[in-house]
């Protein structure tokens, strides 16, 4: 299976040990990964705030370029998954959009025609590689270890764009179960980290990610399972800054989906990977077994 | 051309058809799935704005319909196939095998008394039990028990104890054919599942319960005998929260019903009212979005509601309902329309009132009888202004919620049955004359 | 001007809601029936009180323009769409939003987090780029350097919707 990887901006430049994870275990369940050349920001929140042509045109630049190559997108992040998916469907359904945004393209040699999908790991993982192959390749599953799934906001919203709210998160369950995990059901799964206000108004972005903190840790749980790294930010860095600011402590480890099927596959995390975790993972790499 | 009519629906507009169309000579043929007549009015327990019981109203009618020399009841069958047209109908009839003979049942109960199993009462909406062996409600017309083979075990106990010798386990289903002149359907309707709004927690938190079901623990002939108790841990829940629109109004497409069910907030005030009549002390609170209470005593109903017994109506539609693991409570989130502040509120109990649906096998039944349905799967009038009885089939004509929320209370229901009983015998006698 | 229980009939725009509806992103206003879910649902709503979905739309509805051009409250979304899913009128909360914030920025209220990023996607085709130590990191352990953006064809594109002449009025 062939894929355009789309990475983003955040993952490469903030978080490498989740590119690190994804490119160790993606031959391993068969996910070619090609390059996409010089593919440019997705366009999230913040631009799309700032002008909605701008959007269109810079999310369908990368659209055009996954067309050339004729595969489909595969994106790690939600908030790309969030751009890309959209714009990839309001292009789809509106001509005189559609038109408007291809005079913009000409001006670098490109057409928007519509025939690449775009998919996030998560679900590329349990619909196209499929469970059992997953399952099967859980070597040291994580017996007992109890966590919190935060599938993020745009995983699954806006709803009708992404066709049936609770797959995505059902696959995302699925697939921890998978590594041996159990994801513990907790208060307002699908509520928002807060991750997007961060850096423009980081007081509220706090106090959002603390409602999610607390009630993940009313459901006892032992770590956190991110797939968007905009959530992994929010709730790893974020427990340090609500511990300063906010004096309250959750001491709840954060991994990235990635990195939990990565040990789960029985490889280990890199030094520089465990630094990467503002609270230290310790005690999770103590629970994975052998099969 | 055929004498007799087919009416496909116990409820209380079918029930007002048949005995209207019978009183005029005709035979009727009154077809119902469940195992007794009756249908939504038999669950509840009082009826709005007057407050009369339900079952007092009704039991007069059902019994005049069992005895009635020209209707014939059809209780636990369905209709499978019809041939022909206007003024002669051939429908065939598939009546489910009770394993009673219902010559011999005189309904005693003994039976039901001596079965050793227990499973979910439908007609309780699941709260309460019932034996394998049943009585479906203590009215139920006719007076006949039946056995559900699913969850029967076959012990032979019932066989055994019956003073009549009634129970025949080997009964089969039979299929019959019926020539009639026209055909009424009047199959009500349905209650949406709110499960399919996971943020109000139905199906996961004990305490969120439907109308239904709290008319069901008020009634007196319910699971606990008209005492108000809640569900998860039988205490009498203090606070007491209705949201409206469940579903109603709603325009998304997984849920797509924009429509409006016409009766909640009436029912949701009497349900409200009956509360307080029950636990005078206890605070019942109504959140919605506008108070649709049209016609004659409702908005005074409503006045009555605030004033007389204090119960508080607030204009907000809440957006998530979490529970408190400890007490089992309920916690609403909502906007307060005064501070214009989010608020959390605890409550012991939430009851939501949910969109009414058509009824399940409404859409097999319109396939069958070749009439269509509307986008949201009620029946099709040929002309919802003109002819608003008659469906696109010359011969066969629809009434009650199953067409759709018209005014949709019992009043309304009762008039569209006799209406459409006048519109069957117009057309049969312009029939017999041409 | 919103006064502290009234509104001066005077400073009300009738057209704004229908300049929202014909925004990009902003129609669903003229579904609002104003039944409050979005503002119970909202995660920001419970923790600042000046966020409040629902009398966004009220505003919009009513004509307060500068308000909420000028206003903050816009600007507190995470764009996490809970009350668009549980709009039962589709009136769209979470686009509406949008539709605002692009009509802000063009009054120059637009905070200074998003214009960093702004500029940053102007300059280098990233929102962010690569810290020192995630530069290092990427290098010393396999991943090679950071993808290159084709940043000429970003600026392209950015010129042509007028995207830098937004960005440089509001700094």
């Amino acid at each position: 299976m062939k894929y355009a990887f789309f990475l983003g901006c955040l993952i490469p430049a903030r978080e490498p040990n989740y590119e690190n994870s994804v490119r160790k275990i993606a031959p391993i369940l068969g996910i070619e990964l090609v390059e996409m050349e010089g593919a440019n920001c997705c366009a999230p929140f913040s631009i799309q705030s700032v002008d909605y042509t701008s959007w269109l045109a810079l999310a369908a630049r990368n659209l055009c370029i996954a067309e050339k190559m004729r595969l489909n997108i595969l994106t790690l992040c939600n908030d790309c998954y969030e751009s890309l998916l959209m714009t990839n469907t309001i292009l789809k359904e509106h001509d005189e959009l559609r038109d408007k945004v291809n005079e913009i393209l000409a001006d670098v040699g490109l057409e928007f025609k519509g025939k690449t999908d775009v998919k996030i790991f998560s679900d590329v993982l349990y619909e196209d590689v499929g469970l059992e192959k997953v399952k099967n390749a859980v070597k040291k599953p994580f017996n007992g270890l109890r966590v919190a799934v935060q599938p993020g906001c745009h995983l699954t919203k806006p709803k009708r764009i992404h066709f049936g709210q609770q797959l995505g998160i059902i696959a995302l369950d699925e697939l921890v179960k998978a590594t041996g995990a159990n994801s513990i059901p907790y208060e307002r799964k699908e509520a928002c980290c807060g991750g997007p206000l961060r850096g423009v108004n980081d007081e509220v972005a706090l106090h959002v990610a603390k409602q999610k903190l607390d009630c993940m840790k009313a459901a006892g749980v032992d770590g956190i399972v991110t797939v968007c790294p905009f959530c992994y930010l929010e709730l790893d860095m974020g427990q340090i800054e609500i511990k300063r600011h906010l004096k309250e402590e959750y001491d709840l480890p954060v991994l990235n989906f990635a990195e939990l099927l990565r040990m789960a596959m029985g490889m280990k995390l890199e030094d520089w990977e465990l630094k990467a975790h503002r609270i230290p993972i310790t005690k999770i790499l103590n629970m994975a077994e052998e099969k | 051309m055929q004498k007799a009519i087919m009416v496909i629906g116990g409820g209380v507009a079918g029930i007002q058809a048949s005995l209207d169309l019978a009183n005029r000579g005709f035979k009727v043929y009154l077809v119902e799935k469940s195992p007794s007549i009756g249908g939504r009015m038999a669950q509840l327990d009082k009826t709005f704005p007057t407050m009369d019981c339900s079952m007092c109203i009704l039991a007069p009618k059902m019994i005049e319909c069992s005895h009635h020399p020209s209707v014939q009841l059809l209780t636990y069958s369905e209709v499978k196939g019809v041939k022909g047209s206007a003024g002669n109908f051939t429908v065939t009839v598939l009546r489910k095998p009770r394993y009673i003979d219902e010559k011999k049942c005189t309904g005693c109960g003994i039976c039901a008394q001596n079965c050793p199993t227990e499973t979910p009462n439908e007609f309780d909406e699941n709260i309460g039990v019932r034996r394998a062996i049943y009585m479906p409600f203590p009215q139920a017309v006719p007076r006949i028990m039946l056995i559900d083979k699913e969850n029967c075990i076959e012990c032979g106990l019932c066989e055994k104890v019956c003073p009549a010798k009634a129970v025949n386990r080997e009964q089969q289903p039979e299929e019959i054919e019926l020539d009639v002149g026209a055909i009424v359907v009047a199959t009500g309707f349905d209650m949406f599942d709110p499960s399919v709004i996971p943020q109000y927690g139905y199906g996961r938190s004990k305490n969120v319960i439907t109308a239904m079901e709290l008319e069901r623990l008020l009634c007196a002939s319910g699971p606990t005998g008209g005492h108000l108790i809640r569900p998860s841990d039988g205490k009498i829940p203090r606070s007491i929260a209705f949201i409206q629109c469940v579903g109603s109004r709603d325009r998304r497409e997984w849920i797509n019903h924009p429509y409006c069910s016409s009766i909640c907030c009436k029912y949701a005030v009497k349900d409200a009212v009956l509360i307080k009549e029950h636990e005078s002390n206890s605070l019942v609170t109504i959140f919605y979005i506008d108070m649709r209470a049209f016609g004659k005593g409702f908005q005074e109903f409503v006045n009555r509601a605030k004033s007389e017994f204090g119960i508080e109506f607030i204009r907000s539609n809440p957006g998530e309902i979490s529970e408190d693991r400890k007490t089992d409570n309920l916690i609403i989130s909502f906007e307060d329309p005064i501070t214009r502040t989010v608020q959390n509120m605890p409550f012991d109990l939430v009851v939501l009132c949910p969109a009414l649906i058509p009824s399940k096998g409404v859409k097999e039944l319109a396939n069958t009888l070749g009439i269509e349905l509307d986008n949201y799967g009620f029946l099709k009038s040929e002309d919802s202004v003109r002819k608003p009885l008659d469906t696109k089939v010359e011969g066969i004509f629809a009434c009650g919620y199953c067409v759709g929320p018209k005014t949709g209370d019992i009043p309304d229901s009762i008039t569209q049955g006799s209406a459409t009983a006048a519109r069957v015998a117009e057309v049969l006698a312009f029939k017999e004359e041409s | 001007m919103l006064v502290k229980w009234g509104i001066q009939l005077s400073c009300l725009d009738a057209y704004f809601m229908h300049e929202v509806a014909n925004t990009p992103r902003g129609r669903g206003v003229l579904a609002c029936i104003q039944c409050g879910r979005c503002t119970s649902s909202c995660p920001v709503a419970r923790v600042v009180q000046e966020h409040n979905p629902r009398k966004l739309m009220e505003m919009i509805i009513l004509g307060l323009r500068s308000d909420v051009l000028d206003g903050q409250l816009p600007w507190y979304c995470l764009s996490c769409f809970t009350c668009l899913d549980r709009c039962p009128q589709m009136g769209d909360v979470g686009e509406v939003m949008f539709a605002i914030r692009n009509l802000a920025v063009r009054k120059q209220n637009v905070p200074e987090g998003i214009l960093v990023q702004a500029k940053s996607l102007f300059e280098n085709g990233r929102v962010v780029t690569a810290s020192r130590m995630a530069s290092v990191q990427r290098e010393k352990y396999g991943l090679g350097k950071e993808p290159s953006v084709d940043v000429e064809a970003v600026q392209k594109i950015l010129k042509k919707t007028c995207f830098d002449k937004l960005i440089s009025k509001g700094s």
